[in-house]
């Protein structure tokens, strides 16, 4: 009797280990309500689990779970984007962007069930910008699709649809060790990113953006980090920023009627994108994030004819594209300026039309 | 003409160049004959490969064009809050300006201006095309290579738009990408100069 209680503990550990690494295992059991079942079932599951796992990683693509390593970094990137929000920590991160270098202090601390954040330049202008009680139940669609929760238990593989993930060991960082979570993209509409994790906290350490043949675009890192809570140092500064707090997408109606009865839409965002505030009909701007990625399109009309054409330019991951044209009889000038490839820029502007706004 | 410059040559045509690039090949372009020359060759080279008719390419425009730069964006380097206002204006005169230059070039630009149309229309395909091009869309994402037609002056005008629409939009594009990416705050330092 005893021997078996003990197996049993013994099977639980593993099983649990199982279940926080693999979406397939957790799926399972949670379907067919073994949980609390016997050993033998459980050693069952766990056998046939790791069989599927050892022989056919192109089989288990098909099945409707997500291959091991993509859940795993799912659930890392779920702790990421939690740690960021949730924890109290300060440091001082640098930023590479062409040649051009920056170092911030950043502060974050939770008090009340809401986070308060800033960053306080320390090259170049003195500027901060801070972010104050912001309700931590109050989750931004970018950070939705970074926490899947209980959908990637039911196999849902959110951005593993569009990246491609690898874990490995990673750097030290700011004297701490990193997990390694390298991400490509699958299709040609973003970027790919090498992010360092704190192995501890799952704390975003360390990013590098990837452009085209590896070629760096970005690069951000704490060079010191502390998780303590603390004011920023005394620094000269001369411009103060409360950050916005956009709205989330609302349900469709709340807004007053435009001006005109001409709106513009945007027709196409490559797949995973999704609107990050409630746009009304007439405001000049949309943005749209994968969760990792952001862009913004913004509209504006021409009070005279423009030569048609378009032209960009890129500092760091951040590209802007500027296309003149003719919309429907109105000349226009589409900017879209975001951290995403010119192309992805070029056929977001390709997809925008006049449609005509229908009462509510 | 000096291989450097021919480099700097040849990044313009491929819409590579940097701006210091652009700069001096547009003091030098005035007092070398031999870089003008290699200017229209390459405009023609591209031209004919673009499927462009070849009138009005021999006209060089790029003093006229260099001028109107020159103008334009002596003052927008300047970050004053006024001013910052009156870029958006100000943009739009550059374009406004260089084109000018270019369809002051007569009728020989006409034609081009069609062929802007053509391309211009070719290019606004359905989505669900443009995406089944895969191949197509991995060179143009990367290459830079813009539509065909163009002329290089447009080209350049449309860049600098770029450039202060980035400056005019970047802020308002942080706001909301600092709340959706996995960095909080930290997409503000995207940001030359912050604005309260």
């Amino acid at each position: 009797m005893n021997g078996v209680a003990r197996t049993s503990v013994a099977l639980n550990g593993v099983a649990r280990t199982s279940v926080a690494l693999n979406g397939v295992a957790r799926t399972s059991v949670a379907r067919s309500g073994v949980a609390r079942s016997s050993v033998a079932q459980r050693l069952c599951l766990l056998s046939v689990t790791l069989a599927t796992l050892v022989f056919t990683s192109v089989a288990m693509a098909q099945l409707p779970a997500c291959p091991e390593e993509q859940a795993t970094a799912l659930s890392l990137l779920e702790r990421m984007s939690r740690a960021s929000t949730e924890l109290d920590y300060r440091g001082v991160v640098t930023v590479q962007r062409g040649d051009e270098m920056q170092v911030v202090q950043v502060s974050h601390f939770v008090s009340d069930g809401a986070s308060s954040e800033s960053i306080t330049r320390l090259t170049g202008q003195g500027a901060r910008v801070s972010r104050k009680d912001h309700p931590l139940d109050c989750v931004h669609p970018g950070s939705q699709l970074l926490q899947l929760g209980q959908a990637l238990a039911r196999g849902d593989c959110g951005l593993a649809r569009h990246y491609r993930f690898k874990v490995s060991e990673g750097d030290r960082v700011a004297g701490r060790q990193a997990v390694r979570l390298k991400v490509d993209p699958r299709d040609v509409y973003r970027f790919g990113y090498v992010m360092d994790l704190d192995q501890d906290t799952g704390l975003l350490l360390k990013i590098r953006y990837v452009g085209h043949g590896d070629d760096t675009l970005e690069k951000s890192q704490f060079a010191n980090l502390s998780f303590s809570r603390g004011e920023t140092g005394d620094s000269d500064i001369e411009v103060e920023h409360q950050a916005r707090h956009p709205q989330p997408p609302a349900a469709h109606g709340d807004h007053p009627a435009p001006m005109s009865s001409l709106v513009w839409r945007v027709n196409w965002v490559p797949e995973g994108f999704v609107a990050t505030d409630s746009a009304a009909p007439g405001q000049a701007r949309r943005t749209y994030t994968d969760g990792l990625a952001a862009f913004s399109v913004f509209l504006e009309e021409l009070p005279r004819e423009i030569r048609p054409g378009e032209g960009m330019v890129r500092r760091g991951a951040t590209t802007s594209y500027s296309r003149g044209l003719r919309l429907g009889e109105r000349p226009v000038l589409v900017t879209v300026i975001g951290e995403v490839p010119v192309n992805t820029a070029r056929m977001v502007a390709d997809s925008i039309a006049w449609e005509v706004a229908h009462a509510d | 003409m000096s291989e450097k410059m021919r480099e700097s040559l040849s990044a313009l045509m491929d819409d590579e160049a940097s701006e210091l690039e652009l700069q001096r090949l547009l003091t030098r372009i005035g007092d070398d004959a031999g870089l003008r020359d290699s200017w229209c060759r390459f405009n023609t080279v591209r031209s004919v490969l673009a499927g462009q008719q070849l009138a009005g390419l021999d006209r060089d425009i790029s003093g006229a064009v260099r001028e109107a730069i020159g103008r334009e964006s002596a003052p927008l380097t300047s970050t004053s809050r006024h001013q910052r206002w009156l870029r958006p204006l100000a943009s739009l005169a550059v374009a406004a300006s260089v084109t000018g230059v270019v369809v002051l070039g007569g009728q020989q630009l006409a034609q081009l201006e069609n062929n802007d149309a053509r391309a211009l229309a070719s290019s606004v395909s359905p989505v669900g095309l443009v995406n089944s091009l895969g191949a197509t869309t991995v060179q143009a994402s990367y290459g830079t290579r813009s539509m065909p037609g163009l002329e290089p002056a447009t080209r350049t005008a449309y860049r600098e738009l770029a450039r202060q629409r980035m400056q005019r939009y970047l802020q308002e594009h942080v706001e909301q990408a600092s709340l959706n990416s996995p960095q909080g705050l930290l997409p503000f330092v995207r940001v030359p100069q912050i604005q309260e």
